[in-house]
């Protein structure tokens, strides 16, 4: 009763209402998967893997997943490298220029994706960096994906006691040594974490993927959206339960590494 | 240097702080990287609103206000934009008054549950939008989930979707999220023995909230529907997908121009149409804000 002053029940039930009205379309695009009818139907009529089977079928949706996870890979490793390195400096080398340097980090989160990715198209095109191939995706889902990187990795520096380092230091280890055997094992979950959300967030990116992308090279949110403007199959409902697994299970692992909370600053994909 | 030893000496560290030169080679990577694929490009869509489209080719390097004048004096770019804000606001109001309840309890709650709340809340954050705006057209299709409930009744066929009120049911669903967090960080600070010292002292459940809690959580309000709104107004994806073209918003209309009438000058000054009225729109909101928020205080 203690944690009650204003409510009661009426606040539990609205609050339940409200976490089905969130997870309602997630749990109803993965039970239609499973679906064994022809159409989308809720409930199912009756259990089968044949979507699943329809989904490894189909050249273009392969192709895409596969894309989007070499892309995604390739992303989090440039991303969390330069962002680490730069949370780094930030919070420990910056001094007066800390505050100027965290808001120039964290801007390309504060700029909506759409108009990110127009600015990309045109510059690439102008510069001749072009549009084909895996190039521009690279660097534009780099580009969004770096503040997750940097936030997370901030967030474990702000607890982070120097005395070990100096500890180490003191004892004549070099300051890289001191970095690989002391710094790197206890921000290690931070970063693991950041590399987890850049992982994530370029999986599932949009906007600057809708700009970028290029003939024979299309992510899976792309060619998922570009079936769902035509038909309406429980293939996509297949595809996206994959896309849901690949997210839970980012989120059990955050979850083990830092705590969820630990990242609830607020701010979008 | 002179400026950097001061600041390094006025920190006062336990350890006399060393040299290294090189820890600057730890900033210098991102900071090119950022200079060259975010600074620049959007410095250049700037450039670019200001140019001229030809009749042949992307755009040639003249100076023009056209862009503008085309953006800013068509009666059909007015009404997008009318919609467009519209319907960010509707959403950031539909998101406040479901976030705020979400909010109070999951800062009110034990610590056991806490962790598993917070779950529920930011997992979806991290499920694609696409899978997301897939599963309200599952429920709110023609023959969706509720029509087709509806309709086993002997109910009518209900649109649902495809319209504005699709759109908002997609929109509120992705950023009651951000909101609900937005105003928990704020709640989660005050204190609970301060509405309980309130109904101590004869307060009513509902004026002990109105008097206390509710203006302390003004700045988690505030923060929450700037965010809601700003990422709503830029919003692409649930337009389109539930939507579908009944219903336009600027976004749509700038990948348009953008990437089927390839007319990148015009596509560039629509998009600073939209990003300067919408930060027009924040800095009179912000203004507004201070104002509560002082007049709360008091």
């Amino acid at each position: 009763m203690k944690s009650r002053n204003l409510g009661g029940w009426w606040l539990g039930i609205t609050v339940a209402i409200l976490y089905l009205f969130l997870l309602a379309p997630i749990i109803i695009v993965v039970s239609s998967a499973f679906n064994a009818g022809e159409y989308l139907r809720f409930p199912p009529q009756g259990l089968s893997l044949r979507w699943f089977v329809r989904f490894s079928q189909s050249p273009s949706f392969v192709q895409a997943f596969k894309f989007s996870l070499w892309l995604a890979f390739f992303v989090t490793i440039a991303s969390t490298v330069v962002g680490t390195m730069g949370a780094l400096f930030i919070a420990r080398y910056a001094h007066r220029a800390r505050d100027a340097l965290r808001i120039l980090m964290i801007a390309p989160l504060q700029f909506p994706a759409i108009l990110t990715g127009i600015a990309l198209l045109i510059f690439f095109y102008a510069t001749g960096i072009g549009t084909r191939g895996m190039r521009p995706l690279f660097l534009g889902h780099t580009l969004v994906t770096l503040p997750y990187v940097f936030l997370t990795v901030s967030t474990v520096l702000v607890g982070f006691d120097r005395s070990l380092e100096e500890a180490a230091r003191s004892l004549g280890a070099g300051p890289l040594r001191t970095f690989w055997r002391i710094t790197l094992p206890i921000i290690k979950g931070g970063i693991i974490s950041g590399a987890l959300f850049a992982f994530i967030t370029s999986f599932d990116q949009f906007p600057v993927s809708l700009l970028l992308i290029s003939v024979g090279n299309t992510t899976l949110p792309i060619a998922l959206f570009d079936y769902l403007r035509f038909s309406f199959e429980p293939t996509a409902a297949a595809v996206s339960t994959l896309s849901v697994l690949l997210s839970v299970a980012i989120v059990v692992l955050i979850q083990r590494l830092v705590g969820l909370e630990s990242i609830y600053w607020g701010g979008p994909r | 240097m002179a400026g950097v030893d001061a600041a390094v000496s006025a920190q006062a560290p336990a350890v006399p702080a060393r040299r290294f030169p090189w820890v600057v080679l730890l900033i210098v990577p991102i900071l090119i990287f950022l200079l060259i694929f975010f600074v620049i490009p959007y410095v250049n869509m700037v450039y670019m609103s200001f140019l001229v489209k030809p009749a042949e080719g992307a755009y040639i390097k003249q100076f023009t206000l056209g862009n503008y004048a085309r953006a800013l004096g068509d009666p059909f770019y007015w009404k997008i934009l009318r919609n467009t804000f519209w319907y960010s606001l509707v959403t950031t109001v539909i998101t406040l008054v479901l976030g705020y309840p979400l909010a109070y309890h999951i800062a009110r709650v034990s610590r056991r549950w806490r962790g598993l709340l917070l779950i529920l809340l930011i997992s979806p954050l991290l499920v694609s939008v696409i899978v997301r705006s897939f599963g309200w057209m599952i429920i709110l299709g023609r023959v969706g989930l509720i029509n087709q409930f509806v309709k086993s009744r002997g109910g009518p066929e209900l649109h649902l979707m495809y319209n504005a009120f699709g759109i908002i049911v997609g929109l509120v669903h992705v950023y009651l999220p951000f909101m609900a967090l937005s105003i928990a960080g704020s709640l989660q600070n005050i204190s609970p023995d301060l509405e309980r010292a309130a109904r101590s002292l004869g307060a009513s459940p509902w004026r002990a909230f109105w008097r206390i809690t509710w203006p302390l959580s003004l700045p988690g309000v505030f923060a929450g529907t700037l965010l809601v709104f700003v990422l709503a107004v830029s919003s692409y994806v649930i337009p389109i997908l539930l939507g579908a073209n009944n219903v336009l918003v600027m976004p749509m209309i700038i990948v348009q121009m953008l990437l089927d009438a390839f007319n990148w000058p015009l596509g560039s000054a629509l998009a600073m149409v939209l990003f300067g009225l919408t930060a027009a729109l924040l800095w009179f909101y912000i203004k507004l804000m201070n104002r509560a928020l002082r007049w709360s205080v008091r």
